[in-house]
């Protein structure tokens, strides 16, 4: 007998659900089979926490007076833009000082970004603030030096537009001339070794394939409090290739997400300075998955043997947008510490944190179990690999020359 | 046999010295150089693990005493601040000697001091900032 979204919140809200983490409830349909678990459990947390580039915060600083139209704005001295009304900035996790020497001292080490100014706001720290404008007949004021501090602004939203990725690649690097600095971490020449960057059987979106439960609306676990998914994220690709068990086997579905800095944790928002590459913002998030039928069952007791990424060639076929992955390795795997590609044995380490997960999922449960955090019925679904959506590369044209006027 | 980490300073007076050679011939002592930073006319330093008998090691100590060279020995090759780390596993991929490991049941990372080698390939890996060498972090602290 399939259950409703809205007889599971009943049951959260009379204290009665049972909720597992995606952990346990591998155990228990191991144990039990997918239709008795889906008899007895109602919701399964899943949880992820990494680097999510595609992250940032939206801030409204109030209003000065005289009133003020920013045009630019500076954090800490890290750019913040948006081309939005008077006084709303957005900063991006990975925005840097104008100054950074960036990767002129090669590799970099990007010591602070917008994901730095992100943590500091959300660590309670004072930011300084600097902004710049025209000045029009109704917002005259044309500078601004003042400092910011999190209790101080009207809203603060974290607002991220691609997180939770469903699905990603393993990194390595064939190229036999010298380390690789990438945004997945330092990858030692003759594939020494190879990073990884997914929860594999904790996270969210392998844990609801088809994106039945997760859509439009679904109350989430971000960055320590609660939040939501408020679209599928840029670059969503749902039409990836998939095993026989439904699971993508690369990196599909993806999340925009949304919650309130206000009431956000720096222990599930940290700031990342990744050498050579930049700045990167680590977000935790979790996803309650209702058990609706014997399907979600099945879908959330898929393990790490059983999700496959591919191993991707970083010094030449991801740069240079060509090739194709040299296998696929399961995250059980790429958890045991070495994998095997292109006929060699290579050393494996995660740049997502999986106990951090475990963490998340475990207090997403609690929250679930004490009745304090009800399921968000999606209001719609986000697009499947039934959409014929296609992720398609930049088509690149020679530039036109503008018209007088700029238009 | 024992084997002990030391951070020698040396006083640029000394830098034309064969105090290694010393070390090695007459106080019966391996050195495994692990960092050096040796220019004339400049203070140098050398960071080694000096592996010999309990006697040898302390004759080589009182040695470099005698001569000048301001002889710390760091509890640990490098500092890991647990505080700061998400236990992603970063470094591990770039620890060969395997110091930084991750633990099978709790999937944590666990650092061996005894099996580091001082090579700091973890620090850039690092992205939290939570590893630092033993050198920067005297100097941070003043006692370098």
């Amino acid at each position: 007998m399939p259950k409703t979204f809205e007889e599971i919140n009943d049951k959260i809200r009379r204290k009665q659900a049972v909720v597992v983490t995606a952990e346990e409830m591998i155990r228990i349909v191991d144990e039990k089979g997918p239709a008795r678990a889906a008899k007895e459990v109602d919701v399964v947390t899943t949880a992820t926490f990494g680097p999510m580039c595609s992250s940032g915060a939206l801030l409204n600083v109030g209003h000065t007076n005289p009133r003020m139209k920013i045009q630019r704005a500076w954090l800490n001295g890290v750019p913040a833009g948006g081309g939005l009304a008077a006084v709303d900035v957005y900063v991006g996790a990975t925005a840097l000082p104008e100054d950074d020497p960036c990767n002129r001292v090669f590799p970099g080490q990007f010591q602070y970004g917008g994901a730095h100014v992100i943590e500091d706001l959300v660590s309670g720290k004072d930011v300084s603030f600097r902004a710049t404008a025209y000045g029009t007949d109704c917002y005259p004021r044309t500078s601004l030096e003042t400092m910011l501090n999190m209790k101080d602004l009207n809203t603060a939203m974290l607002m991220n537009p691609r997180n939770s990725y469903q699905n990603y690649n393993v990194a390595v690097n064939v190229s036999g001339t010298r380390p690789l600095y990438t945004y997945m971490g330092i990858l030692l020449p003759k594939m020494a070794n190879a990073n990884f960057c997914s929860a594999g059987q904790l996270s969210p979106l392998l844990k609801d394939p088809n994106y039945r439960t997760i859509g439009i609306g679904t109350r989430i676990f971000i960055g320590g409090s609660a939040g939501y998914v408020f679209y599928q994220g840029t670059q969503h690709n749902p039409g990836v290739a998939r095993g026989d068990n439904g699971i993508p086997r690369g990196g599909a579905g993806t999340l925009a997400v949304i919650g309130d800095m206000k009431r956000m944790s720096p222990n599930f928002l940290r700031a990342v300075s990744i050498t050579g590459y930049g700045v990167s913002l680590s977000v935790g998030i979790g996803i309650p998955i209702p058990i609706l039928d014997e399907d979600m069952a099945r879908c959330t007791a898929v393990k790490d043997s059983e999700i496959f990424a591919p191993v991707v060639d970083y010094s030449e076929d991801y740069p240079q947008l060509k090739g194709k992955p040299l296998g696929h390795v399961s995250y059980a795997e790429l958890r045991s510490g070495t994998i095997t590609a292109g006929g060699k044995r290579i050393r494996t380490a995660a740049l997502s944190s999986y106990p951090k997960a475990v963490e998340i999922a475990g207090m997403l449960k609690d929250w679930i179990s004490r009745g304090e955090f009800l399921l968000g019925r999606p209001v719609d679904t986000i697009p499947g690999a039934e959409s014929g959506i296609v992720f398609k590369p930049l088509n690149m044209r020679p530039p036109k020359k503008p018209p007088v006027g700029g238009r | 046999m024992i084997q002990k980490s030391v951070i020698m300073h040396f006083p640029r007076t000394l830098v034309d010295k064969p105090i290694i050679s010393h070390l090695v011939r007459n106080c019966d002592v391996e050195v495994n150089i692990l960092q050096a930073h040796i220019s004339p006319d400049e203070d140098g330093h050398l960071f080694a693990i000096l592996k010999g008998g309990r006697n040898e090691i302390r004759n080589a100590l009182a040695y470099l005493q005698e001569n000048g060279v301001r002889a710390i020995l760091p509890a640990k090759n490098l500092v890991w601040d647990e505080k700061k780390c998400t236990h992603c596993g970063a470094c591990v991929g770039q620890c060969l000697p395997s110091a930084f490991a991750v633990d099978a049941a709790t999937r944590k990372v666990v650092f061996d001091a005894q099996r580091c080698i001082a090579c700091e390939l973890c620090i850039p890996a690092c992205s939290y900032g939570a590893i630092e060498s033993i050198n920067e972090n005297l100097r941070r602290k003043g006692e370098l």
